[in-house]
């Protein structure tokens, strides 16, 4: 019996040994059982939760390769490491893949068949240095964030192509700040502005087709407050995407009065970004800043009817009423890119934990009875490794 | 309205040190000829009716190329490549086109959007001709290339401890003991005659026995694993500390006049001079000697009188055109490729007066080393930044080193390597308000970094921090000296400390004969200001003018080559400082919130001197 015990003690001390040694030098696997994953190269690797549920695709990027995931929680690698990739969209008649390419000094609008294939340059953003005068100049453009319009034949897009046009105004200063631009497939040498960008704050951000309304876009403005020109404004506008076509060219010059086609749907003093449009075009997905790291993913309806005389007073308060009706889905550090699922009864996010970037689900209804869409359930982990995180994700049936 | 403000750019010249010539690199031609695709914008060029100049700064990050050589390459970009078309991964059709009622909005005038839409229009082809194949680019610059790698730990075995013996066992018989009749057991059996009575040894249970084996265990690998710390770190940290350089005649050491009783916030005020340099590789001079060397874009001379609480951090811009001894009038950045330590130190002490006790010098390099070694920083991008002449000077493979890159960051959280949280805190033309923007930034990446390097794992990483900072961080100083002055310094309200740049009204821009763009001092305003500041470790002076001109003094000249390291502290020494910080750091001397458990090794003091030098900021210890 004696034996027996000091056997008992004895492994139960050996025991406790193993266990401190498996915490000091960190032995074991991971907790997350419930991730399948799968080799992402460079020795790293993706897990899928195996309990997520969702339906229709996930298009995102992993070190900068582009990925897919289905409802089956099967993840495929569509472009080969080395091109550097962002920002895919998936058109609505589901034939395209448009997304990003970027180099050391420019980056090219391209897309690709959605079955894959030959990736197909809409725009290219080579260029080079050169003087002029003392001063250097380069020709090279950004072009970023494309998305789609709903008959698939147009895309919006951020560029500063026009950079060089602003030397007239801002002696031999480019306007750097990249604008929302439209660009048709059939004809990419159509491009037209849409947006304009404030000047030194680095522009627009987060362009979208409003659904069910062609004429309208949504984006997050970056810019300085006009008082002082030191206090950032990040606000998310509205706006009709062809107003700037019917004025004459250069009757708006960036930063300085004039008329504005973006009329603000929420207000200055909060910072707001990453806007995204429901499926059905009547709310809007945005994220908040609430801390240095803190962030709170917000629905919001839609303002009506404020795009077509945005320069109003009037109208301009109008159009600030339904951010009052935002409700919070939820907070949490880095809250990221939300994007509506293609029923609308989910918004995938990104989240920070572990010392990643991985995307979230969260389910979300609208209540009734007060008007507001709020959370159900819990958030679920989709995936567990990283993606990148200034990388928009798409969501399509 | 504030505008964006481009650089002019200068060659930088000097008598005392070649630069490779830049060749000028040929156009290549626009990608979208090449292609056929429309150009993206008019390749025109514009008058410049106001030929503006950035105004030079004062530093590292500040002005790191504030006078950019005019080099031909420039107008040319060498990696110009052209997308090829690439085979994607095939994978399966996701569904089947809309057929919705498609949506246009046709309300334009000038065209642009007046084409009714097509439903699943497919590009014509015209619009894709073949591209030429060639590479893909990253958009990533080249690593920075392979650190050192931590070894591995070599176990140590376990040593069970020796049962004590009895006493009588060795020191003679043992002493006669009436034994009873009866035990528990029983009748006591007979002792044989002669036979020596064994005694029942009182045995620690074996429980205890496997505690105290434990315990042993443990002891042995910690004091392994701290051995073995103190071993492998203290040797690149040897390469850091206590790197001595001979002083220049007409330098004098006021080290000698200060008595310091050998800790460095004893004995009055005293002087540090921080440089700050690119240690890119393209960077690397040589100078008159064939000694590689570097400019010294940042060059800072921070004021402590303990007595008073006194500390002032004194930023002279590096393109200060100034009299280098015996080289001449040069920028001040210049003075440190000629003649490294030495002739900086002797630079600011002949034309300012200003007596440098100690030094310290960091290397970019190393930043982004660090970075890269906790795996970046984590951080919500507070607003696109976008900057068209940022120094591409990190991996930048080519010959050219006035070259720029443009930087596009996009908004929001995000992860940050090395190269992009460089790029991020260190951009000029990212925003309108300038420093207070650039300022901001940085506070978000020292946040970040220093969480990272706070957490329990960083321990882990040390070996690989202390490679990472061998080569990129030189000092005159003692570990035990920098974790003094950094915990004084942190005890101080960082408004309290007193900052002063000699830009505007201290200085002007202007060009010299030659045509180089630097800044000119205004004596009458900056003398006044080291008398005040240095009180009496400086004679304060303004003797920035150069009798002979450009053309080196062959007696000064020569002088300057004993510049190097003439004390080797040993790898016991700097293990010995390392154990004494750890002590400091642990009876009390961990009164920074910074680092609340305490400095182990010294690391976390010698990676704060190095944000110190690369911000140029005592923000940078406060965070």
């Amino acid at each position: 019996m004696k034996t027996l015990l000091n056997w008992r003690w004895r492994s139960c001390l050996l025991l406790l040994l193993a266990l401190s040694l498996q915490g000091c030098l960190g032995f074991g696997g991971n907790s997350n059982g419930d991730f399948n994953r799968t080799s992402t190269g460079g020795g790293q690797q993706l897990g899928i939760n195996n309990q997520a549920v969702f339906q229709g695709k996930l298009y995102f990027t992993i070190n900068r390769t582009l990925w897919v995931l289905d409802g089956t929680r099967t993840p495929h690698q569509l472009t080969r490491s080395g091109m550097a990739v962002r920002d895919p969209a998936v058109s609505p008649n589901r034939q395209w893949i448009a997304f990003v390419v970027r180099y050391t000094n420019y980056a090219d609008l391209a897309y690709m068949p959605i079955t894959g294939g030959k990736i197909r340059i809409l725009r290219s953003g080579q260029g080079k240095y050169y003087y002029s005068g003392t001063f250097i100049h380069s020709s090279y453009t950004w072009q970023s964030q494309p998305a789609w319009s709903q008959d698939s034949t147009h895309l919006l897009f951020l560029s500063d192509f026009e950079k060089e046009d602003w030397y007239a105004y801002t002696p031999n200063a480019p306007l750097l700040d990249l604008q929302v631009f439209s660009i048709p497939l059939n004809d990419p040498t159509q491009v037209q502005d849409v947006a304009y960008a404030y000047f030194g704050d680095g522009g627009d951000r987060d362009p979208s087709y409003r659904p069910g309304h062609p004429d309208q876009i949504v984006y997050t403005h970056y810019a300085y407050d006009d008082a002082t020109h030191t206090q950032q404004v990040i606000q998310i506008f509205l706006e009709d995407a062809n107003a700037i076509s019917r004025y004459p060219r250069g009757h708006y010059h960036p930063g300085e009065p004039g008329f504005d086609p973006g009329v603000a749907i929420t207000p200055p003093q909060d910072q707001n970004i990453q806007p995204a449009f429901s499926p059905d075009g009547n709310w809007i997905a945005y994220v908040r800043r609430q801390g240095s790291d803190q962030m709170g993913l917000y629905v919001m309806p839609v303002p009506e009817g404020v795009t077509s005389d945005p320069n109003n007073p009037a109208v301009a308060q109008k159009a600030l009423e339904p951010y009052k009706q935002s409700s919070l889905i939820l907070t949490g550090e880095f809250i990221s890119q939300p994007v509506w699922s293609p029923s609308g009864k989910q918004i995938a996010y990104l989240s920070y934990n572990n010392q990643t970037f991985d995307i979230w689900l969260v389910n979300v209804s609208l209540d009734t009875k007060t008007g507001v869409y709020h959370m159900t359930g819990s958030p679920v982990q989709l995936t567990d490794g990283g993606v990148d995180a200034d990388s928009r994700p798409c969501w399509t049936t | 309205m504030n505008q964006r403000k481009f650089m002019q750019t200068n060659p930088l010249r000097g008598n005392g040190f070649r630069l490779e010539p830049v060749p000028p690199s040929a156009e290549q031609p626009s990608a979208d000829a090449q292609r056929g695709v429309p150009p993206a914008q008019p390749q025109n060029t514009f008058p410049s009716p106001m030929p503006a100049s950035r105004p030079p700064g004062t530093g590292l990050l500040s002005n790191w190329k504030a006078n950019a050589a005019r080099s031909a390459a420039l107008t040319a970009n060498a990696e110009l490549k052209s997308l090829t078309e690439q085979e994607t991964l095939e994978h399966e059709v996701v569904g089947m086109p809309v057929t919705g009622p498609a949506h246009y909005p046709g309300n334009t005038t000038n065209g642009y959007h007046g084409r009714a839409p097509q439903s699943g229009t497919t590009p014509p082809s015209t619009m894709f001709a073949p591209l030429p194949t060639q590479g893909m680019q990253p958009q990533q610059a080249a690593p920075v290339g392979p650190y050192p790698q931590l070894q591995p730990l070599v176990p140590m075995p376990g040593t069970r401890p020796v049962p004590a013996q009895p006493e009588w066992y060795q020191y003679g018989p043992r002493p006669a003991m009436p034994a009873p009749m009866f035990t528990a057991q029983g009748f006591r059996p007979a002792v044989r005659p002669g036979a020596v009575p064994r005694k029942k040894k009182k045995r620690a249970s074996m429980g205890i026995r496997i505690v105290l084996g434990v315990v042993v265990l443990l002891l042995l690998a910690g004091g392994s694993v701290g051995g073995y710390y103190y071993y492998t770190l203290s040797t690149p940290i040897n390469t850091i500390l206590n790197q001595q350089v001979q002083r220049l005649p007409g330098d004098e050491d006021p080290n000698q006049l200060r008595g310091s009783g050998g800790s460095v916030l004893t004995g009055g005020r005293i002087n540090i001079l921080l440089l700050g340099s690119d240690t890119d590789e393209k960077f690397k001079l040589i100078n008159a000697e064939g000694t590689d060397t570097y400019l010294a874009q940042t060059d800072i001379v921070v004021s402590v009188d303990p007595a008073t609480n006194d500390v002032t951090m004194f930023s002279i811009p590096r393109d200060f055109w100034v009299n280098v001894p015996g080289f001449g009038m040069h920028k001040l950045d210049e003075a440190y490729a000629l003649g490294g330590v030495a002739l900086s130190r002797l630079t600011i002490f002949q034309d300012f007066g200003i007596r440098i006790n100690y030094y310290a010098w960091v290397g970019l390099d190393g930043f982004i080393k660090v970075i890269d070694t906790v795996g970046g920083v984590d951080i919500d991008v507070i607003h696109p930044i976008t900057d068209d002449q940022y120094p591409d000077d990190v991996g930048n493979n080519t010959q050219d080193i006035y070259r720029y890159k443009r930087l596009y960051l996009a908004p929001g959280p995000q992860h940050l390597g090395g190269i992009e949280a460089l790029e991020y805190v260190r951009s000029r033309h990212a925003d309108l308000v300038g420093d207070f923007g650039r300022s901001a930034r940085q506070q978000q990446v020292l946040k970040q970094l220093k969480n990272k390097l706070n957490s329990p794992g960083v321990v882990e990483k040390f070996q690989e921090l202390a490679n990472d900072l061998a080569g990129y961080v030189k000092t005159d100083m003692q570990l035990t000296d920098i974790f003094s002055l950094l915990r004084y310094a942190r005890g101080i309200d960082t408004s309290k400390i007193n900052q002063i740049t000699l830009g505007p009204p201290y200085s002007s821009s202007g060009t010299t004969s030659k045509g180089e763009s630097v800044v000119f001092p205004h004596c009458d305003l900056i003398v006044p200001e080291i008398a005040k500041v240095f009180a009496s470790t400086a004679d304060a002076r303004c003797n920035i003018t150069a009798a002979t001109g450009n053309t080196a003094s062959p007696v000064l000249a020569s002088q300057t080559s004993p510049v190097s390291q003439t004390a080797d502290s040993s790898v016991l020494q700097t293990a010995s400082q390392m154990v004494n910080v750890s002590a400091m750091s642990l009876n009390g001397g961990s009164s920074s919130p910074i680092y609340p458990g305490s400095d182990l090794l010294g690391i976390h003091s010698l990676l704060d001197l190095l944000f110190l030098i690369v911000f140029e900021s005592p923000a940078a210890l406060q965070v």
